[in-house]
């Protein structure tokens, strides 16, 4: 504790503006930018990623059966990911499902990386918009592990500022105004359950892994590779965090 | 660029003859300023965006919309219809290459 | 200079109604260089030179502040009756500092029912967006909004 006050006081006291006052914008503001929801852009993602689904994976049949559960039981399935899948003997995200599943019909399978696969798995998490995310961190040792791991990644500093996502992403500086932006607490935003999400200042839809590499470019952090161990252990801890909280895909961010 | 995704909703789902909903277009489209340059070529990226909107119901023109480069990367059009009958709602929108979209709606009151 | 006559234009050629503070038309702040020309010689083509009145029938929304300059929600509601005798015919928008000042005609007709434009525009900088309305006993109306563009954020 003692520790990280230290390193905020001297790296980013410059830049921080307690209580966001000049920047903050105001409830009318706010409902605008919520108006947009109704039309947004990644809307058509979601609709395209449908497409893609149904020919390559079989639709809501062929991920069903490839879970091993009803389709009626999908949508709640859907929203307790990243989950240890037997099949593939690891911690996974929906989006490594999607690609054991193509691969599995002898297709190519899309990289993580490409705008077909945000199409799909967006597409995917949304057939579970409304239900709980219901993540189970304890569910298994492989779940228990990942968290751990995920937690490691969240607090450990590293990079050329020595700074972890812990040291904006934490209790204590919740709410502050770094670059006029006020930091948010992961949990209380949803993170898990409102990406994949549109980025008005990227213009276009993105997952929440690849969130995590632009805010590890930004704090000069080495960049982790989509779906590696320590990237989908991430997820799951984050995710964890809004526990509880409805799916609502596709979001809207800045 | 062939298949450019484009949607048309219509707020809120259920109306009846003589309500006035909510029309939304919206496309996939840079709408580049031109005044862009590439980050790795240091070339400018040319003008590249929708100049016309036409909203039209059963074949016939409700509003017509003349639009810029100052508009948002994949733009959304709303306006308002009173909904007099049954039938269909056709957006077509043109940009300054001359690519054509067009997109199609049935309009069904519920009484 | 050419403003001021252009304003004096306005002040000369208003009729029955009062000419609610030209300013309020415009810019606020003068718009510096091509904008400024750009702006006037663009409401001019509309409206030929006929006053333009500030009019509270004519509601702009945009954000007071805009957290980003890419997506800036901009809604135009004017009350009108949108009858075959009565209706707006069209709404004009005008990012007054962007390098095109010009984003949106949108031609309206009875068909609308109430009159009224949504969209998204990108702001180049903090400045002031307009909305110039045409009715169709030749009227035009106008509302305009400062909106302040924050740019930071971690990318």
């Amino acid at each position: 504790m003692m520790g990280k006050s230290v390193i905020l006081a001297s790296l980013l006291l410059g830049t921080l503006a307690f209580g966001g006052e000049q920047f903050a914008m105001s409830d009318a503001d706010r409902a605008l930018y919520a108006e947009l929801l109704e039309n947004n852009p990644a809307d058509m993602d979601v609709e395209y990623g449908g497409e893609l689904f149904e020919e390559n994976v079989g639709g809501e049949a062929g991920l069903a059966k490839f879970l091993g559960v009803s389709e009626d039981a999908l949508p709640g399935y859907i929203a307790g990911f990243p989950r240890y899948v037997e099949t593939l003997g690891a911690v996974s995200g929906l989006d490594q499902v999607l690609q054991a599943i193509m691969a599995k019909n002898g297709h190519e399978p899309f990289a993580l990386k490409s705008g077909d696969m945000f199409a799909m798995s967006a597409y995917v998490k949304s057939l579970a918009n409304g239900e709980k995310i219901n993540i189970d961190v304890n569910a298994n040792e492989p779940m228990k592990k990942a968290y751990a791991l995920g937690e490691e990644v969240f607090t450990t500093k590293r990079g050329g500022r020595g700074l972890s996502c812990m040291s904006c992403h934490s209790s204590d500086i919740i709410g502050s105004v770094l670059r006029t932006q006020p930091l948010p607490d992961l949990g209380v935003n949803n993170a898990g359950g409102t990406w994949p999400a549109y980025r008005m200042t990227k213009s276009s839809m993105r997952t929440l892994q690849r969130r995590f590499q632009g805010c590890m470019n930004n704090a000069l952090l080495a960049v982790i590779p989509l779906g590696s161990k320590e990237m989908v252990a991430l997820e799951v801890y984050v995710t964890e965090k809004a526990k509880g909280k409805a799916i609502a895909i596709p979001g809207l961010k800045r | 660029m062939a298949g450019r995704k484009a949607l048309i909703k219509i707020k809120p789902k259920k109306y009846k003859t003589g309500d006035v909903v909510k029309v939304s277009f919206m496309v996939m489209h840079p709408m580049d300023t031109g005044l862009r340059k590439d980050k790795k070529t240091g070339e400018v990226i040319p003008a590249h965006y929708i100049n016309d909107v036409k909203f039209l119901f059963n074949d016939k023109p409700i509003t017509v919309m003349k639009t810029w480069e100052s508009l948002s990367t994949n733009p959304v059009f709303t306006i308002n219809f009173k909904v007099p009958c049954e039938g269909e709602l056709k957006v077509i929108a043109k940009d300054n290459k001359g690519e054509v979209i067009e997109k199609s709606k049935k309009i069904k009151p519920k009484g | 200079m050419q403003r001021r006559s252009f304003l004096r234009g306005i002040g000369l050629a208003a009729a029955a109604t009062a000419v609610v503070k030209p300013s309020l038309v415009l810019a606020a702040e003068a718009p510096k260089g091509a904008n400024a020309m750009a702006l006037d010689a663009a409401v001019k083509a509309i409206t030929g030179g006929k006053a333009v009145v500030a009019s509270p029938k004519v509601k702009l929304k945009a954000p007071e502040i805009a957290e980003n300059g890419a997506v800036v929600p901009v809604t135009v509601e004017v009350d009108s009756p949108m009858t075959e005798s009565d209706y707006v015919k069209a709404i004009h928008v005008f990012a007054t500092k962007n390098s095109n000042v010009r984003c949106a005609d949108v031609m309206l007709t009875p068909a609308n029912g109430v009159a009224m434009f949504a969209t998204r525009i990108k702001l180049g900088s903090s400045q002031e967006v307009m909305a110039l309305v045409e009715t169709s006993k030749g009227e035009f109306l106008s509302a305009s909004q400062s909106v302040k563009v924050t740019i930071g954020g971690c990318g």
